[in-house]
């Protein structure tokens, strides 16, 4: 029988340099710090979002590898990959079935460990999430095809480098208070205009940064929800996952986020909301130009206007709709298979009155967005404070 | 990674793409389905060799086996039959390099592969 899911709880580990910490050191800590909040639940299934531990750190069948170590091992337990979409396809899966009935209870994972690799093999490892034949082989890295789009994106729209870097410098700002935040350190436009060139004409804080990290979502529907969340739930009113061509440069409109059009769209339908009732958004900002497609694609701003708006603040914690709450991905981190993660997470403790001095006010809906490739896939989910 | 590459060497040689017979769109990278109209009826096409310059950008930081080459050009170039291509630009001057300026293709050493040295060839343009 359909039923209502609810987030009952979050855990995750400071974003950055965890040299001490292996990949299942960090998702067990998530896991953990997950579990300890809701003690009657007792997850039916375990869903593990990652991109590349095959390629980082020689790992695969991250499932069962972390329903044994937490002690849960006879209960099925899978991985879920979509490139940097993995974390919330990974809790997209999990949502449909606690939704659908299927399971009472689940616990989604995200991890990712970047910091074991060199700078070139991390290249290498975001790489894979495009065409090994005709992207790879030209070598395009993926911060190439994003330098691609960021040209095309500025020559069509007129838009400036300091508009470019307004999404940048308000993460970092937003990020200066968010205790598991990887950068907490306000920048200017010029720290962003001044950085070292990545692929022209994005610069190095343009783009996310590369940090370990792990976070950890507890799910349940109406049969598991009595008493299972003494820190408060969060409901979860729609989810939907969309994808497009999967190279940006085979697209008609390169400019033109149509995964992210899509699943927003479904979603907020799903929902039953209309978006002005959105009181924050987390979005994908994983290069600052694609922070500023997204919020076109959503219908936030105007096709391009996202970065113009960005730096008239239009989306600062003060205005109608805050963004990236904790500093996005360019400031809390992006540990790639965990950041969908995240981002649910921080709108779990943004609806259920936990986020400290990031505190959005009166917010009784938002929405997280998180792509793999040049959106190539995008997760969209919409969550409302419950009861 | 040979074997990888040796399978597509008309594609990366000669750029063999694809053409849909029903509605005669054409594709490179080549397709199994066609985009605009849904047919699987598809067939191997030689792409014409000239084209323009939609966006491009000067990576510094390439992939593993690239390094020799950079810092490099790329550009997603639309080809004159509209199938659009990402690709280096080789042998092409700084000042020449700019949104819309005409480009033909050309084979070059595309990488080296690992420590047995396989020389891989592929597609690059050049500014014309």
């Amino acid at each position: 029988m359909p039923s209502k899911a609810y987030i009952a709880s979050a855990g995750f580990t400071k974003v950055g340099d965890r040299w001490a910490d292996s990949l299942l050191d960090l998702a067990v800590e998530a896991a953990t710090s997950a579990l300890r909040r809701t003690p009657k639940v007792k997850p039916q299934q375990i869903f593990v979002g990652n991109m590349f531990s095959a390629f980082g750190a020689a790992q695969e069948h991250l499932g069962a590898l972390l329903a044994s170590a937490l002690g849960m091992s006879g209960i099925p337990a899978v991985k879920v990959e979509s490139a940097c979409a993995s974390g919330a396809s990974a809790f997209n899966v999990a949502y449909s079935l606690v939704r659908s009935g299927a399971l009472d209870s689940a616990m989604v994972v995200g991890v990712e460990k970047m910091r074991d690799l060199e700078p070139e093999e991390v290249s290498q490892a975001l790489a894979l999430a495009e065409s090994a034949e005709y992207t790879q082989f030209v070598g395009a890295t993926f911060a190439a095809l994003n330098g691609l789009v960021a040209r095309h994106y500025m020559e069509r729209y007129d838009v400036s480098r300091d508009e470019l870097s307004a999404i940048p410098v308000m993460d970092h700002a937003n990020a200066v208070t968010a205790d598991h935040a990887q950068f907490r350190k306000a920048i200017t436009p010029d720290v962003v205009s001044r950085s070292s060139m990545v692929a022209d004409p994005l610069r190095l804080y343009d783009c996310a940064p590369v940090g370990d990290g792990a976070a950890a979502l507890l799910l349940v529907n109406d049969r598991a929800a009595a008493g299972a969340s003494p820190g408060g739930m969060a409901e979860v009113l729609g989810g939907q996952i969309a994808t497009d061509e999967f190279s940006v440069y085979e697209r008609e409109d390169m400019l033109d986020f149509r995964a992210t059009r899509e699943a927003f769209k479904k979603a907020m339908a799903q929902a039953g909301l209309s978006a002005r009732k959105l009181g924050f958004v987390e979005v994908h900002d994983a290069f600052s130009v694609v922070g500023a497609l997204s919020l076109e694609s959503m219908g936030f701003s105007k096709r391009g206007e996202g970065a113009k708006d960005a730096n008239e603040g239009k989306y600062g914690m003060e205005s109608e709709l805050p963004i990236n709450t904790f500093g996005g991905l360019k400031a809390r981190g992006h540990p790639v298979g965990a950041t969908g993660v995240y981002q649910l997470a921080e709108a779990y403790i943004q609806l259920t009155g936990e986020a400290g001095k990031n505190q959005v006010e009166d917010a009784d809906f938002c929405a997280t967005q998180n792509i793999g490739g040049v959106d190539t896939t995008s997760a969209v989910h919409v969550l409302g404070r419950a009861g | 990674m040979a074997i990888q590459a040796w399978r597509v060497k008309d594609r990366y040689y000669r750029l063999i793409g694809s053409r849909c017979r029903k509605c005669g769109a054409e594709y490179f990278p080549p397709v199994y389905r066609c985009r605009k109209c849904g047919s699987a009826d598809i067939e191997d096409r030689q792409m014409p060799k000239e084209g323009s310059i939609l966006t491009y950008t000067r990576l510094h930081e390439p992939l593993p086996g690239f390094e020799a080459q950079a810092p490099f050009y790329l550009a997603v170039v639309r080809l004159d039959n509209g199938a659009r291509v990402l690709t280096q630009l080789v042998d092409s001057p700084e000042e020449s390099v700019r949104t819309g300026a005409r480009v033909r293709a050309t084979v070059r050493r595309a990488r080296v592969d690992g420590e047995t040295g396989l020389i891989v060839y592929g597609y690059k343009f050049i500014v014309v």
